[in-house]
This record gives structure tokens, C-alpha cells and sequence, in this order.
């Protein structure tokens, strides 16, 4: 299984990406599991998670092929 | 400043004066509109720690803001009164001084556009996933934080 990852703002520049594929990873704890262990900065920094353009709560399941966008806090406007 | 193509939200760069004046000058033929109330965001030389903010560069989730944007204008639509709404979002650099943000609403009677106008601005504010990086006069940078 197979999910798309995006990564926006202050999550790019610490990932050092803005897209990627990562596979095996079935839900949003293992998400976040995955990416504090790679980026162990990201444990200090605030961010949601949107599958497919929605913003998701709590420990969502990921279905293959799914868009997974790492949001850190809006500032817009 | 052009607009984006994939988003009619979006505009590259600052939001002009003289595009806003051409946005009020297009409503002059709807003559049951009463009232237009306009919000301009402008963005701030403000300092932090000993940086000066120089300009703001905005990005964005572009797929998913402009779903958010759409939802926003379907709810202030069912919610109050208007005539007409638009709104027009930075996307780029824009200068300390310049604007970045523009909602425009117009109705028959005051209250409606009043409304609207800062319910559009908290809801933008509060839900569309748009990021500023906040440029030092110095050279450096760091994320702006939402007040």
C-alpha cells in the first residue's frame, strides 16, 4: 500500500521535501510515528493532516493511493 | 499582478489599488446593490526580536484552499443577504505596506455586507490552509504565527 505525502510551510523545509511516496504506513499514529522518527524536529512542531483535501482527527485509516497533506498552523490573510 | 489560472482565488503578488478600484467600478451597473463593505489585508513591518519584517511570501494548498475558499462563499451566501461576493488571496512575495488579502461583499441594505465581510475574513483566517513566511529586512526568515 502506497500513499502520496505533502508536506507545506515550515513541514517542507524540515523535511527538506514537498512530495513523496511512502508505502506500509496504514494510518495516521503510524504517520506520525514515521515521520517523527525520520524528521525528529517535527515532535516540536504543531501540524494537522488532511487525506484527500480534508482535514482528519484523530487516528484515521489511510486507503492506498491516498493524498496525505501535512499542515502546519494557517497564516493567511 | 495576473491571476492564476487554476484559481480564481489566487493572485500573484500584491493585490493593487487600481485593481481594487476596478473591482468597485464593475458593480456600478447593479444598481439594487445599497452597500459594499471591503476588508484589505495588509501586511505589517512588524519586529521580531530584533528583525523587521521586509515582505511576506505566501504559499498555499492550493487544491485544498481553493475547496475551502468555495465552501466559504456557499455558507456566507446561505447565511446572509448578498448581491455579489469576491474574494482575491496572494500567492508570492508581497512588501510590507502592500495588500494581501481583499473581500468584497455588497448587499441592498448595510448589515448583510457588514456581516459577511468579517465572517469571510475569520473563516479565511481560521480554515484556509495558506502559509506567510515573513522575510527579514536582515535576510533571514521564520514562519508568521496567526494572531
Amino acid at each position: 500500500m502506497k500513499i502520496n505525502i505533502l508536506a507545506f510551510g515550515q513541514i517542507a523545509e524540515i523535511a527538506g521535501s514537498t512530495e513523496w511516496e511512502s508505502q506500509d504506513i496504514e494510518n495516521a499514529d503510524n504517520l506520525r510515528i514515521y515521520l517523527e522518527g525520520n524528521y525528529p524536529q517535527l515532535k516540536s512542531v504543531k501540524y494537522s493532516i488532511a487525506v484527500n483535501r480534508r482535514l482528519i482527527h484523530g487516528n484515521e485509516k489511510f486507503n492506498d493511493n491516498d493524498t496525505v497533506a501535512l499542515l502546519p498552523p494557517f497564516s493567511g490573510g | 499582478m495576473k491571476s492564476n489560472k487554476k484559481a480564481g482565488v489566487f493572485v500573484d503578488g500584491a493585490i493593487t489599488p487600481d485593481f481594487i478600484s476596478r473591482s468597485i467600478e464593475k458593480h456600478s451597473h447593479k444598481k439594487n446593490i445599497g452597500a459594499h463593505s471591503i476588508f484589505l489585508g495588509q501586511v505589517r513591518n512588524d519586529s521580531i526580536g530584533s528583525n523587521e519584517v521586509s515582505a511576506i511570501e505566501y504559499s498555499a494548498y492550493y487544491e485544498m484552499a481553493e475547496e475551502k475558499f468555495s465552501e466559504i462563499r456557499e455558507d456566507a451566501f446561505s447565511r446572509f443577504s448578498l448581491t455579489c461576493m469576491h474574494i482575491y488571496h496572494s500567492t508570492g512575495l508581497v512588501n510590507a505596506g502592500e495588500i494581501s488579502l481583499f473581500v468584497f461583499t455588497s448587499s441592498v441594505h448595510r448589515k448583510d455586507s457588514t456581516e459577511a465581510c468579517s465572517y469571510i475574513v475569520e473563516r479565511i483566517k481560521a480554515e484556509v490552509p495558506v502559509w506567510g513566511k515573513e522575510m527579514f529586512v536582515e535576510g533571514s526568515f521564520s514562519w508568521k504565527k496567526q494572531n
